[in-house]
């Protein structure tokens, strides 16, 4: 048996579901833009021109739900099948879209350069427990209106792995989409073999605000993946209890859900989120309070009694150092994560509200990714019942580190963790100049740089990419950043 | 000419069986034990120890390795004149000290020291003075090392360096380990080494017995 959390009882998730049905079909979702609420009610949802609001029918809403994937297949940059997101199969992905990065030299934050991105990149592609990557931070070194298809640029032709990513405007999953089919043979093509998930975010409390709705119907449209992200403050735009909560982020996911499968049923969708807290006292939002984990491994539990995959925001720190505060928030977040068994987990390398990413805490947290990884995986009898042999030989020989079944399980059953875990003694870590967790992840940067080895673009392609970003900014002829890594 | 790279590399394997009988045929072919033993069985120990140091192999593997040298060495040990046969890498008495009944750590001291060449005689736990000295006199030791897992037994590996130099001991290195010990610990009462763990246990055995060691 794999290990679980279980969260909820059932008979509680079907009263969330019930009371999350009555709240999408009476009070509805305000949509805060015009086109987007015409679109919404040309696809046959009924809206109040008065208040802009959508309501979604119990039915509307159910048939979304079963025409939405259980699971779904990301493809790699060339196409090749690359992952499954299905069932409890769980994934570690950077966190996406911090404002700044930490500087590896002098520890402080600071802007981030496309440099930096590809550096990222590159020492992301070798991370062997990120499954994926994502557009983590937003380079400043490309005019804004470009910079979140840039990101994905920079992603892609640094990585041949599938990508986690979004818009910033309404008008940038056109723009994004029409590059990533460049990769496929046409849309469809693209369609039928995804290389990313885009992040789609209502605004709490139940609305889509204008980019957002457009972000939605273009995705859906395109047949991107997409994970439903809802922002819940708990105490401040949500109920201050978890059952509360859930209900309205079952809500906002659902909204979502329900406008993508009318956009284009079998659009695969992510029961995702990012629910913080409120603190009452410094007004800010810890994503890492203990009750917004709650409210993270309560709607997986929902997701998965729905049959649809689920994404979290998990693994991240509200630390503004990779202090033990930082490890400590990753580390619960990730195990409880793994536990839950959500399939995306957008976290890793994550710090300060998902404002500021740091290549050392990626480093870290892979370790950390490895770790949830084991734990969760199902505990069976290994030819140690009856365990009566096994003793007997333990007690004769005074050890088992040479018994035939410690040379043929321990390698499978004793994990031993890289060098961000440090398990030497006192006097080898003295020898080995007493290195702390920055210096350690150092090297490990280093070495993942030296060993990076991914083609590069077709040179072509890349000419034509950099032609659509050229030709669409709002500033025509701007001199676009060389593909170079920070050294 | 024997195989002593195949030979070598059953050693790396742990194949006790093949070791052995490789070191039969080697000298019923006539090649001279203390050939054999440097060739085909040091030879091979001296990459499990690389290996092990660079986490190639762990411990499972270095112990197995160990135990199929030992299998050859059974083959060889009565051909090899005294001399010979005192030049695997030493002779070490080991035990846990008086009061001092935990022995895991003593253990894989032992066998990582064997998987090295050492001869090991293990005194097993709670350890006298008296016992020691008996056992280092009967095996002509080269080291006597003592662990302690507790801060109240600690204190009798005092008692024991003392009783040794007392018993005209005083040539024979004396090497302290265990959680609560620290080098300055064992400068303090005199101990010739101090190993924080197996691994570096063996290193210091080695540096005790090399011929450029500096005098007890």
């Amino acid at each position: 048996m794999r290990p679980h959390l279980k969260m909820l009882e059932r008979s509680l998730i079907e009263r969330i579901l019930d009371e999350t049905f009555t709240v999408l079909e009476s009070t509805g979702i305000l949509i805060d833009s015009p086109a987007g609420f015409e679109r919404l009610r040309e696809l046959g949802l009924p809206g109040d021109d008065a208040t802009r609001r959508v309501t979604f029918p119990r039915s509307t809403v159910e048939r979304a739900i079963a025409d939405a994937p259980s699971a779904f297949t990301l493809f790699d940059r060339s196409g090749e099948p690359f992952t499954e997101l299905a069932g409890d199969r769980v994934h570690f992905v950077p966190a996406s879209s911090a404002l700044r990065i930490l500087d590896r030299s002098s520890g402080e934050p600071r802007d981030a350069t496309s440099a930096d991105f590809v550096e990222y990149a590159r020492v992301a592609d070798r991370l062997a427990h990120i499954a994926y990557l994502s557009t983590a931070f937003i380079p400043k070194d490309v005019p804004s209106d470009i910079a979140d298809g840039w990101r994905l640029y920079l992603a892609l032709a640094t990585s041949e792995k599938p990508v986690v990513s979004g818009a910033f405007t309404s008008h940038g999953v056109p723009r994004m989409a029409e590059m990533m089919s460049l990769f496929r043979r046409d849309r469809e093509d693209l369609a039928a073999r995804p290389n990313s998930i885009f992040t789609c975010c209502p605004s709490t409390p139940l609305r889509w605000a204008e980019d957002a709705i457009q972000n939605l119907l273009d995705c859906a449209g395109w047949g991107i993946p997409i994970e439903v992200v809802p922002v819940l403050l708990l105490g401040m735009i949500s109920p201050a209890t978890t059952v509360g909560a859930l209900v309205l982020h079952s809500a906002e996911v659902l909204s979502g859900l329900t406008i993508a499968q009318l956009v284009r049923p079998g659009t695969p969708v992510l029961f995702g989120g990012a629910p913080a807290s409120f603190h009452m006292q410094l007004m800010t939002n810890p994503m890492t309070a203990v009750e917004a984990l709650q409210v993270y491994c309560g709607y997986a539990a929902i997701a998965k009694h729905l049959g649809l995959p689920c994404q979290a925001y998990m693994g991240l720190s509200d630390s503004k150092l990779n202090d033990p505060q930082a490890g400590a928030e990753s580390g619960m977040g990730m195990l409880l994560a793994a536990l839950a068994g959500f399939n995306s987990v957008s976290g890793p390398g994550m710090l300060d509200y998902v404002n500021c990413f740091s290549l050392e805490k990626l480093v870290f947290d892979d370790e950390l990714a490895a770790h949830a990884l084991r734990f969760t995986r199902p505990v069976e009898v290994k030819d140690d019942l009856p365990t009566r042999p096994l003793l007997d030989e333990l007690l004769r020989e005074n050890h088992l580190l040479t018994a035939e079944h410690t040379l043929e399980r321990w390698p499978e059953e004793l994990y031993l963790p890289g060098p961000m875990i440090d398990r030497t003694n006192w006097e080898q870590w003295d020898l080995q100049g007493r290195p702390d967790s920055t210096a350690r992840a150092g090297e490990l940067i280093e070495t993942a740089l030296e060993d990076y080895d991914v083609p590069p673009l077709d040179p072509a392609l890349d000419a034509e990419i950099r032609r659509l970003f050229s030709s669409t900014c709002n500033e025509p002829g701007v001199e676009l950043p060389a593909l170079v890594e920070r050294r | 000419m024997p195989d002593y790279a195949l030979m070598n590399q059953r050693v790396f394997e742990g194949d006790r069986e093949s070791v052995a009988e490789m070191t039969r045929a080697a000298l019923e072919a006539g090649r001279p034990p203390l050939e054999v033993l440097e060739d085909g069985l040091i030879a091979a120990m001296r990459v499990v120890g690389e290996d092990f140091k660079y986490n190639r192999i762990f411990v499972p593997e270095v112990l197995l390795a160990a135990r199929a040298m030992k299998a050859g060495m059974a083959v060889l040990q009565p051909l090899l004149t005294s001399s010979e046969g005192d030049s695997s890498a030493g002779t070490i008495v080991l035990g846990t000290v008086k009061g001092d009944l935990h022995d895991i750590g003593k253990n894989l001291v032992g066998m990582m020291a064997e998987g090295a060449g050492f001869q090991i005689v293990d005194l097993g736990t709670n350890t006298s003075a008296e016992e020691f000295i008996a056992a280092v006199r009967e095996h002509r030791a080269d080291i006597l090392g003592m662990s302690a897992l507790l801060t109240t037994t600690m204190v009798y590996m005092k008692t024991v360096v003392d009783e040794m130099r007392a018993a005209g001991l005083e040539h024979v290195r004396i090497c302290v380990g265990g959680a609560p010990i620290s080098q300055a610990y064992a400068d303090e009462i005199g101990a010739h080494g101090y190993a924080a763990d197996a691994g570096s246990a063996v290193q210091l055995f080695k540096r005790l017995v090399a011929p450029s060691a500096p005098p007890a």
